[in-house]
């Protein structure tokens, strides 16, 4: 099965607000490929890489919109970031140092100063386009630019939130002064100013919206068609919006200049359109070009991993990832009866995880949570488990607590869910909870949901239910993403999106999440996020339940499989067929 | 079977079948084979559904309990134990991921699946009925609305309109209600359609224009004449329309509009199985093999109801008359 990357939407305060949903949406349907599976595990032929050879990537979704200015990507996503270099990019490599970040066609992460309002980025030398013509900081300046045009939205809101006068902003086509808050002094330097205090600024940049942009080559739209590259490899032909994308090295990218991506293939050749059943099909049966065939967008869902684990050689081409992300039941405060904490708390108590972690493929493919925030280093995941649950439930406990609160008979409760058939908030994990805490006497009436349905329904201030799944993916590896968007109380949108579910508005976590935010240490940053999730934690506002990990097959001739836990899934960047 | 099919195959059922009793229909039912084995294993099925409960607690299991122990989580939930965890405990096996007693859903899931047919041809029977008699017996005005009514939900796509409606419809509302009525709803024209054409007819028959001179009023007649004379040609219909709507069933909760869980239905548990179908075959092959056989077992029935109700089929296949039938058969078969 296939699991749409999906990245957190944050929404501001500010004017954006409905234009960053719908780009939000449209990026989660869209063409990202992170999300889907594999860390530091298996990986398919042996031997030295070579260069040569063609790589067939086998897709679900089309690379639609292959426009810098509307890939809504984390780390700058999968095929995009072949041919698009950014400021700077997440680290390939295996596991934990593969959610670091680390300088792309910047010299380092970023000079920050004035309490981390102003960020300064020199670029390196030696840098080109695919027609060979060098690459300037203004060119840096014009795609992020251009990335705030109506007609080339999709990407991450951050750029408009965060850069002075960005909320206004309408793009160079309508406003040719450009944006006065990025500043281009001389050829290799570019400065941004930002409203507040960003330490995380040089995660932001990772994304598409910082790659260069040659003016004179920007055809607006039907940029996509063609976009000039940065990049190793250039785009040969794009047929049907990014159905079939055809990938040939560019001969003027210079691997001097630049650390992260191996290139190793001549070609890549991305096919997209098909069902996740046929890609995995055609995965293992591994013939013909599928021999040397990835998926950036496919995962092994419960039965083919049935199917898999039976068979060694199969088995062994299957590569492992974790990707930032929990699933969750979420509560809203304002709905009776779940404005009393104990009721919540007896709900965290009766949840058992492990029927719950079947349904959504065994062990092998979820991850008991008790934390809100992933457990990886880079989030800062400090953990807790406030209300014990054990492997299946504590129905006693959870029976007492109900008492406490008035409920000596038990409850009966509706659960939100969505109709999707995607293992996370679908109607296995739901009818799972369902059959726990009817061991504590709480009697689930299950409400299913379309997609767009649910979505909007649970998103909606007015409408939003009492009790519901959820789930939130990181924009990049760290605490902030994750816990702003849904616990900051400024962030509480009353029309339009908002994610602050549990309509949390502490004056302490607000002012901690700004601290954080002024922190230009990462590694600090993250030891603060993640004590601050303990302390949210407490209030029973969502009861975590279980991290997905990702599984996909590589063809046999597959070579050098690398796996971050930035993306949780194979780095094409670094795949070699020979 | 395609509707046309079933329009022609039933409308060539006798115009005016003389009512000749129930005791010789049984008759004529019983002494065809394959009709009596199906009408055994459809009784088998729907004592099945009825009892449901009472065979699950034969089982010692309920459908919604969930076993975690019985799959094996880390290979994405299969069953432990050869044939989808088979044994003395779980007589049909256990669920890949729940563990949940396969044989208790499937029991239950005859329930619904059965339930939502019947209900739903019983409305298609009635709203036939009534639309095509009233056609049939009105004046040319409203004949021609009912006949374009009637028009236009020929032309409906089923499963489009079912899957617009189920859609739209609030999730309060009970399912396996709201499926048969839209079954129902959307699919009666075929029923109106011969009922009309029969009843036409039947009208210039000698014994119903007898009645009329006699003073009888419209309603008077279509009941004591024309409803008996119908009755042969509606029972076979419905008795094919009955297989067509279990597959609909499934057919909707297969495309996720159906059944809500955790409420098994064997459409539902067709569409859980769809991608296990290598790594636990038993688990598909069991609603898969349940639908087959409901299906053709009600199939049968339906042609043999349909020979037992029509007396030149049934006289053709000497049945029911009485006569040695060997000989008659090898005459035939010689000429």
């Amino acid at each position: 099965m296939s699991q749409p990357s999906v990245i957190s939407r944050r929404v501001a305060t500010n004017a954006a607000v409905s234009l960053a949903l719908v780009a939000g949406l449209a990026a989660c349907a869209g063409p990202q490929d992170n999300g889907g599976g594999g860390s530091g595990g298996g990986s398919g032929a042996s031997g030295e890489p070579q260069k040569g050879g063609t790589l067939t990537v086998l897709n679900s979704n089309p690379q639609e919109d292959f426009d810098p200015a509307r890939l809504y990507t984390s780390g700058g996503g999968n095929v995009p970031s072949l041919v698009f270099r950014t400021l700077t990019t997440r680290n390939r490599e295996n596991g934990a140092a593969g959610a670091e970040v680390v300088p792309d066609l910047a010299t380092d992460l970023g000079t920050p100063s004035r309490n981390a309002t102003v960020w300064t980025y020199t670029l390196k030398d030696g840098l080109k386009y695919e027609d060979g013509t060098a690459i300037t900081s203004a060119d840096i300046k014009y795609g992020i630019e251009r990335s705030f045009a109506a007609e080339l939205s999709g990407g991450a809101p951050y750029l408009r939130d965060w850069l002075i006068g960005g909320a206004d902003y309408q793009g160079p086509y309508k406003d040719k002064k450009g944006l006065d808050s990025i500043e281009v002094p001389d050829e290799k330097t570019i400065v941004f100013r930002l409203n507040k205090p960003e330490g995380e600024f040089p995660y932001l940049a990772t994304q598409t919206q910082t790659t260069p942009v040659p003016k004179a080559e920007d055809k607006g739209t039907k940029y996509e068609e063609h976009p000039v590259s940065s990049g190793p490899y250039k785009v040969v032909s794009n047929e049907n919006d990014g159905e079939r994308l055809v990938l040939e090295r560019n001969p003027h990218w210079s691997a001097a200049t630049d650390e992260e991506r191996k290139a190793y293939p001549d070609r890549i050749d991305v096919r997209s359109g098909l069902d996740s059943a046929v890609i995995n099909q055609r995965l293992s049966a591994s013939q013909g070009v599928d021999a040397a065939a990835v998926t950036t967008d496919t995962n092994l869902g419960p039965a083919e991993l049935a199917k898999v684990s039976g068979d060694k050689e199969l088995a062994a081409r299957v590569g492992t990832g974790h990707f930032g992300y929990t699933n969750y039941i979420a509560f809203n405060p304002k709905v009776k009866p779940f404005d009393d904490p104990k009721v919540r708390q007896a709900i965290s108590y009766a949840v058992d995880r492990s029927s719950v972690i079947n349904a959504a493929g065994g062990s092998s493919l979820a991850e008991p949570a008790t934390t809100y925030l992933p457990d990886q280093k880079s989030f800062g995941h400090t953990p807790y488990d406030h209300f014990p649950a054990g492997e299946t439930g504590n129905a006693a406990k959870a029976r007492q607590l109900l008492k406490e609160a008035g409920h000596p008979k038990g409850l009966t409760v509706t659960l939100t869910h969505s109709n999707d058939k995607d293992f996370e908030t679908s109607p296995e994990i739901a009818t799972a909870i369902q059959a726990a805490l009817k061991k504590a006497g709480i009697t689930v009436e299950l409400k299913g949901l379309e997609s767009n349905d649910y979505s909007d329904t649970i998103h909606s201030a007015s409408k939003e239910p009492g009790f519901f799944l959820a789930h939130w993916g990181a924009d990049w590896p760290s605490g902030g993403p994750f816990l702003a968007p849904i616990f900051d109380g400024r962030q509480i949108v009353k029309d339009g999106a908002n994610f602050n579910t549990g309509f949390l508005n502490d004056a302490s976590v607000n002012k901690e999440i700004d601290e954080i935010n002024k922190l230009t240490d990462l590694d600090a940053a993250a030891q603060r996020w993640g004590a601050l999730d303990k302390r949210i934690g407490e209030r029973a506002l969502t009861v975590p339940l279980f991290h997905p990990v990702y599984k996909r097959l590589v063809g046999q001739d597959v070579k050098n499989v690398v796996i971050s836990d930035w993306t949780g899934v194979l780095d094409i960047s670094q795949a070699a067929v020979k | 079977m395609s509707e046309a099919l079933l329009v022609q195959e039933a409308g060539a059922a006798p115009l005016a079948a003389p009512a000749s009793g129930a005791r010789q229909f049984w008759r004529r039912l019983r002494a065809q084979r394959a009709a009596t084995v199906a009408a055994a294993v459809v009784l088998l099925l729907f004592l099945a559904a009825l009892a449901a409960p009472l065979l699950s607690a034969l089982a010692g299991q309920d459908p919604d309990t969930y076993h975690p122990d019985l799959v094996d989580s880390a290979s994405g939930g299969v069953p432990i134990g050869s044939f989808g965890g088979i044994g003395a405990d779980h007589w049909f096996g256990v669920e890949p991921q729940t563990g949940r007693d396969l044989f208790a859903r499937v029991v239950y899931g005859a329930r619904v699946s059965l339930g939502v047919a019947v209900a739903a041809t019983f409305l298609q029977v009635v709203i036939g009925v009534v639309v095509g008699l009233a056609a049939a017996l009105g004046n040319r005005w409203v004949d021609q609305v009912l006949s374009r009514i009637t028009d236009i939900n020929v032309a409906l796509p089923l499963m489009v309109i079912a899957l617009g409606l189920l859609a739209v419809v609030p999730p309060s509302f009970p399912r396996p209600v709201l499926i048969a009525l839209v079954i129902g709803g959307i699919n009666w024209a075929g029923t109106s359609k011969i009922v009309r054409a029969q009843a036409l007819t039947l009208k210039s028959l000698d014994f119903v224009s007898a009645a009329r001179l006699g003073g009888r009023g419209r309603w008077s007649i279509a009941r004591r004449e024309l409803l008996p004379s119908l009755a042969a040609p509606v029972i076979t219909y419905a008795a094919l329309l009955f297989p067509v709507n279990i597959t609909v069933e499934a057919a909707l909760s297969f495309l996720g509009v159906g059944i809500k869980p955790p409420t098994p239905s064997w459409g539902q548990m067709l569409t859980e199985a769809d991608t296990w179908y290598q790594s636990a075959p038993t688990y598909l092959l069991l609603p898969a093999g349940l639908l087959f056989v409901t299906v053709l077992a009600l199939t049968v029935l339906g042609e043999g109801v349909r020979t037992a109700l029509d007396p030149r089929a049934a006289s053709r296949l000497s049945i029911g008359t009485g006569r040695k039938q060997r000989g008659e058969r090898t005459k035939e078969r010689a000429s």
